[in-house]
């Protein structure tokens, strides 16, 4: 059971609401050869969180290894609605913001980004837990633990 | 963001929907990235043109700009696709995925973008100069357009690439402003290693630049005299093992005749020291797989016809071993070249196979059940073990080239 504080400031990078449960990683991520967009499963072998769905789950990991292609695999996952339904990181790169801002334009699906969260995130939320994420005002809530 | 009247414009739908959507794109990367302005292209390069990539919601998207009518503005070519379009069937390629490759084509045609299908663009149609701003998105070819070149472009996400095509602008932050072009981190070559840099060197080189300084700008001191193929190699190691959009070679690339013009008034953050040791080491990391070889590829990036001419000598009278596939990816303009020059004739008297269009990475190959790969190229290296799922064996040209005659690959 996670310990601490129960309500995140971070910097809003792509606005939208979400609710629902944490994925957890403390390592980097690349959508791009990372996630089956067919199921929204993590599927890089060296990953921390490989094997998990992370289909509507809220994705925290620090920052994406962002290929160029970044969007093709993330748009995919939005098509066949496997994409995460929220993405929190430590600094979010112009690949990871774009793939919301496309998904948007596209899609018409909303998927909140936040960033620079103040204190260590990663210390105080655990894979399971529940949080509420608003890309608007950039605050995380945790909502139920896991 | 400060937008012009004609911008403004865009946004309000004077363009068509397209258009509106796309420059909608742009000002939001702008926005979230601090630009204050757009600034206009010369030219656009287009990553999602591969299947691969792009899936069925770039045909979803690509769709429904097309049917709007969505016409680029600017020169605009593409990068890979996911089959060779003239010889699929010889590679394997089931005939369904084949298809909707081809439709992308179609689709990519309708909206005016020039099918060249590779990515190296700088050797076909699309040829930038010193200065010029574009909206380019293939990460060896923007490494290559910037460093090389001095042109300027952000690393472009697929899909803002054909927005920055279809509105002939991109938002002005990053590698379009001197203040983000200089150097971040500096790798001093030892003297020894200055001295005897080989041609295989450059993509070890650009792997462990890559791997140092993950996005940064690296600045190399050191290296005496490169070719454009060489440079071309470094660049796309580095844009892979890290994303290097942009590298200095002191007295080698066009904005760092001198250290003081590549750092300008910054100071390294940080500074490196490379010998043999250093480079021996990420050769080890990039392949060091030893024996029975089932598939090589070179031209990656795709082959210049210097590099055919290459090939083509190193492949007179000999014979690719029946167990070993050699495959040289490459595009369709130096295809042509290199017919109308004989080295097909070699090559291919030889048993190598020409992959036009589209290379290992991009195609789908599981039907091979191919177990281990040697290539001389450093982004194959990075990206093989994933997307063909093999073992991988880095070396030299030759020692590859060797590697397909007999059927081995011994690394030294």
């Amino acid at each position: 059971m996670s310990q601490g504080p129960i309500r995140f400031q971070g910097q809003g990078c792509a606005a939208g609401i979400f609710e629902g449960e944490v994925v957890l990683s403390k390592q980097p991520f690349g959508f791009w050869q990372g996630m089956d967009p067919q199921t929204g499963i993590v599927i890089d072998k060296r990953h921390d969180t490989c094997g998990l769905s992370i289909k509507d789950k809220a994705f925290v990991f620090p920052f994406g290894r962002g290929s160029t292609g970044t969007p093709g695999i993330f748009l995919e996952a939005v098509r066949n609605g496997c994409a995460p339904g929220a993405i929190v990181n430590v600094k979010s790169e112009p690949m990871i913001i774009m793939c919301a801002v496309l998904a948007e334009a596209f899609f018409r699906v909303t998927i909140p980004i936040v960033d620079g969260v103040e204190g260590d995130l990663a210390r105080h939320l655990e894979t399971g837990d529940r949080v509420r994420v608003d890309g608007s005002t950039g605050v995380i809530e945790v909502i139920g633990r896991g | 963001m400060q937008l012009t009247d004609a911008e403004r414009r865009i946004l309000d739908g004077a363009g068509g929907e397209p258009r509106r959507l796309a420059l909608q794109v742009l000002v939001k990367l702008g926005e979230a990235c601090g630009a204050e302005r757009m600034v206009e292209i010369a030219s656009a390069h287009l990553v999602a043109s591969s299947y691969q990539i792009a899936g069925e919601a770039g045909i979803a998207i690509y769709t429904q700009l097309a049917e709007q009518g969505a016409r680029v503005v600017v020169r605009t070519t593409s990068d890979p696709g996911s089959i060779d379009f003239a010889r699929w069937r010889e590679f394997k390629t089931p005939a369904e995925y084949a298809a909707r490759q081809t439709k992308i084509a179609e689709l990519l045609d309708r909206m005016g973008v020039i099918p060249t299908w590779t990515c190296t663009p700088y050797t076909t149609f699309n040829v930038p100069h010193f200065g010029e701003h574009l909206g380019w998105s293939e990460s060896s070819a923007v490494v290559f357009a910037n460093s090389v070149i001095g042109a300027r472009t952000n690393r472009l996400a697929a899909y803002v690439d054909l927005c920055a095509a279809l509105t002939g602008r991109v938002p002005c932050f990053g590698l379009h402003l001197d203040e983000g072009r200089r150097g971040d981190v500096l790798f001093e070559l030892d003297a020894e290693l200055s001295a005897d840099f080989a041609d295989h060197h450059f993509p070890a080189l650009g792997y462990l630049v890559g791997q140092v300084v993950k996005d940064r700008i690296p600045v190399i001191l050191g290296i005496r005299r490169a070719t454009l193929d060489q440079l071309k190699a470094f660049g796309a190691a580095s844009a892979a093992s890290g994303s290097v959009a942009l590298y200095h070679m002191i007295g080698i690339t066009p904005e760092a005749r001198t250290l003081e013009e590549a750092f300008g008034s910054r100071t390294p953050t940080e500074r490196m020291a490379v010998g043999r040791r250093e480079i021996e080491a990420v050769m080890e990391q990039m392949g060091a797989s030893e024996g029975p070889v089932d598939v090589v590829g070179v031209g990656c990036p795709h082959a210049s016809i210097d590099q055919m001419a290459r090939y083509a000598a190193l492949l007179e009278g000999k014979r690719v071993h029946p167990n070993t596939q050699l495959w040289i990816c490459t595009n369709v303009v130096v295809e042509e070249m290199a017919r109308k020059m004989g080295y097909l004739d070699v090559i291919q008297r030889a048993g190598a196979r020409l992959m036009v269009g589209t290379c290992h990475n991009d195609c789908p190959l599981e039907a091979w059940g191919f177990r281990r790969l040697a290539t001389d190229s450093g982004k194959f290296a990075y990206y093989t073990p994933t997307t063909v799922g093999t073992e991988c064996a880095f070396a030299s040209t030759e020692a590859c080239i060797r590697a397909a005659i007999t059927g081995r690959v011994e690394r030294r």
